[in-house]
């Protein structure tokens, strides 16, 4: 391996270690503007990785795809996010179903989970950024368990734009990126499925006086 | 230019909806009519597969392709969108609905149905799985269109769950193209299913199998296999009765169909049946999970979701038996969706008569509407899976492929679990039926010219009970070839 290879192993791993911390960061703070901005924090690491990756991997689409994510998820979704809290209250998630101490242990059982199961992938690849690899898997995991162990709508919704985060990232690591037109769709599909989130959230706040998903427990058999 | 008249219309049906304000009735009528358009390029496609015809493929880097398979998927979604086009809201003498809703259920069913079209007839696995994404989208905006607690609370499991799962099938694909990569570099077609396939045999059987896990979890939520179904009764129990008509059974196909190519690729891949064992085991998950539910259900929606669940499981056992069980299986479908999308439009004339979706509310439905309630009861019937219908015959050739490769005791836990459905489906049936209609219920139909369009339904059921016409029997025979080569 030659020091450019290493170089780059080395900027992966670490742009990976923070995107991923960025994760972890939702499951110890409970206001909603702590989940916005730490999410707009990861993004920008997010984007940060991808020209890194561009750069040393030799593909200028990467570029592009960096530039759009930074429009997408630092600027676009977190402003519609804060208008949106600011509509619905300022709900704190006081009482998460998992709480802090715990949540953070599953975080790390969690990336230990994905170190597992992405041998096979590590131990194929001949690509410099392989080592970073279960990290974002770890990422994909900690944004479903953002998703399960949170109450607010508002939180869920942070966990799902996280969880979408590690995909990306996970794309990045293991191909350089998907080809720049599917690319492309998956940030169209990713803000529109925001929007209509975001629609459904005003119809809770509208219908239930709360985004506590907790009163979500009408319907049954 | 056959794939522009599939699916142009519905995006035209959809702008039409758009511009057109308030609301006219022309727009639901037009639509309708340009449905048909949509399901006539769909024939085509399905005949000329049947003759055994190449694969045709359309646009900049072959963007679109119709193999059988996707031909056949093409017929079942176009078919039932265009019934419930016919038979949507607006088109009724007296509607409950307002214009603006009216409006807004045109504009998305049109796009709703367009992003089926799309996830079925693409090529690359990925522009499929944007498409399939994008219904998740649409079609979550229209649960909601009547608000209520309930209908909001179903919208936004169906849209968490489903993002979610769709959101885990992205990562199995990436998972799937980074083994392409590692093994041949970056190409810009690596996606596209063809290329996959024919590179399959090379990929590396551990990294496939974790992808197809990803991938199974991933479209296995949207195809509501338990124990990822949970947002099933949910939706159908709350969206509006045409729209679960579509998601029941056009959704449904496309979902098991996208599980259904990456199959295809992974078994070249693995080749120790290791995806048929995956699809087994969550097929008897499926049909134990509905067996027990439907005893329970109180609302009638709901327990014909817990019947799709049950199909689910059927429908995956099949896949899982190899070739005679994948035949079986997708004729399965095929009668699956003529039965759901009748059993859930009939739903919808029973719910605006008795303004209840609750089981015990419903009394003497033969009496009160006797098309609607004989309707209803064949369907019924037809889903228990009795002679003369369609469904028999696929679960008989179903239940024999599992015996001929010696499954014995899943195939009799299975038989077992029917058994209880169908004891548990009589009894409720029993129960909505007859007896006495409740107080301010007259009796009448009410949706005049509209029961003809359901009774095709019906038909179709009958005639794949008696018969396999010849050019959907070559086409099926296309598809087994395609898929276990």
């Amino acid at each position: 391996m030659n020091d450019h290879d290493t170089l780059f192993a080395q900027l992966s791993t670490l742009s990976a270690s923070l995107v991923l911390l960025f994760g972890i960061a939702l499951l110890w703070r409970r206001s909603l503007g702590a989940y916005i901005k730490a999410f707009r924090w990861q993004s920008l690491v997010l984007s940060l990785a991808f020209v890194m990756i561009g750069y040393f991997g030799h593909d200028p689409e990467l570029y592009i795809i960096a530039a759009a994510l930074l429009a997408l998820k630092v600027f676009i979704i977190p402003w519609y996010l804060t208008r949106l809290q600011m509509r619905v209250g300022t709900e704190r998630e006081v009482q998460p179903y998992v709480n802090i101490a715990t949540s953070l242990i599953v975080a790390g059982l969690l990336v230990m989970l994905a170190y597992a199961i992405t041998r096979p992938l590590v131990m194929v690849s001949k690509l410099p950024t392989r080592g970073a690899i279960p990290l974002a898997v770890g990422l994909i995991f900690v944004g479903l368990f953002v998703i399960v162990s949170r109450r607010k709508a508002l939180t869920q919704i942070v966990g799902f734009l996280v969880l979408e985060n590690g995909i990306a990232l996970l794309a990045a690591l293991c191909t350089y990126g998907i080809p720049l037109i599917v690319e492309l769709g998956v940030f169209l599909d990713v803000l529109m499925g925001f929007l209509v989130m975001q629609i459904i959230v005003y119809h809770i706040s509208s219908t239930f006086e709360s985004i506590d998903v907790e009163q979500l427990s009408q319907l049954k058999h | 230019m056959a794939f522009l008249l599939l699916l142009i219309p519905s995006l035209v049906a959809a702008a039409l909806a758009a511009t057109v304000r308030p609301y006219r009735k022309f727009v639901g009528w037009i639509s309708a009519m340009l449905s048909l358009v949509s399901l006539g390029a769909a024939m085509s496609f399905a005949l000329h597969s049947a003759r055994g015809g190449e694969a045709p493929v359309f646009g900049p880097g072959e963007l679109l392709r119709a193999d059988g398979l996707s031909a056949l998927l093409m017929v079942l979604v176009a078919a039932v969108a265009s019934l419930t086009l016919f038979l949507s809201p607006d088109l009724e003498r007296e509607t409950n609905y307002r214009p603006r809703q009216l409006r807004w259920y045109q504009l998305f069913i049109n796009l709703f149905i367009f992003s089926m079209l799309l996830a079925v007839s693409a090529n690359n696995v990925a522009i499929m799985w944007i498409a399939i994404e994008a219904t998740t989208i649409f079609s979550a905006l229209l649960i909601p269109l009547i608000r209520s607690k309930t209908s909001v609370e179903a919208s936004w499991k169906y849209i968490l769950i489903g993002s979610v799962g769709i959101a885990l099938a992205f990562a199995g694909t990436v998972l799937g193209y980074f083994d392409f990569v590692t093994l041949s570099g970056r190409a810009e077609n690596a996606l596209n299913w063809p290329v996959l396939l024919q590179n399959a045999p090379s990929l590396h059987p551990e990294v496939m199998k974790l992808a197809f896990v990803f991938l199974l979890v991933g479209y296995g939520t949207k195809a509501g296999i338990a124990p990822m179904h949970t947002w099933k009764p949910d939706a159908y129990g709350e969206a509006p009765a045409p729209m679960v008509a579509l998601m029941s059974s056009a959704l449904f196909a496309v979902a098991m169909y996208a599980i259904l190519r990456w199959k295809v690729v992974a078994d070249s891949a693995i080749k120790d049946h290791y995806t048929d064992r995956l699809m087994l085991t969550l097929g008897l998950l499926s049909l134990t999970i509905a067996a027990f539910s439907i005893v329970l259900a109180q609302n009638y929606k709901r327990m014909l979701a817990y019947s799709s669940v049950e199909h689910t499981g059927l429908i995956c056992l099949g896949l899982g038996l190899g070739p005679l069980g994948v035949f079986a299986a997708l004729l399965h479908l095929v009668n699956h969706t003529a039965a759901k999308s009748l059993m859930f439009f009939l739903v919808g004339n029973i719910e605006r008569k008795y303004g209840s979706p609750l089981i015990k509310q419903v009394r003497g439905l033969l009496k009160v509407m006797p098309w609607t309630g004989g309707l209803f009861a064949a369907g019924m019937l037809a889903l228990m899976g009795l002679p003369p219908f369609g469904l028999f015959i696929t679960e008989f050739a179903l239940f024999r492929a599992g015996f001929a490769g010696h499954h014995y005791w899943l195939m009799g836990t299975a038989l077992l679990l029917l058994l209880v459905a169908f004891i548990s489906f009589i009894s409720q049936l029993n129960k909505m039926l007859y007896g006495v209609a409740p107080e301010g219920v007259t009796i009448g139909e009410n949706s005049g010219w509209r029961i003809a369009p359901m009774m095709l339904g019906l038909a179709v059921l009958i005639v794949l009970g008696l018969t396999l016409p010849a050019p959907l029997e070559a086409l099926l025979n296309q598809i087994v070839r395609i898929v276990s080569r």
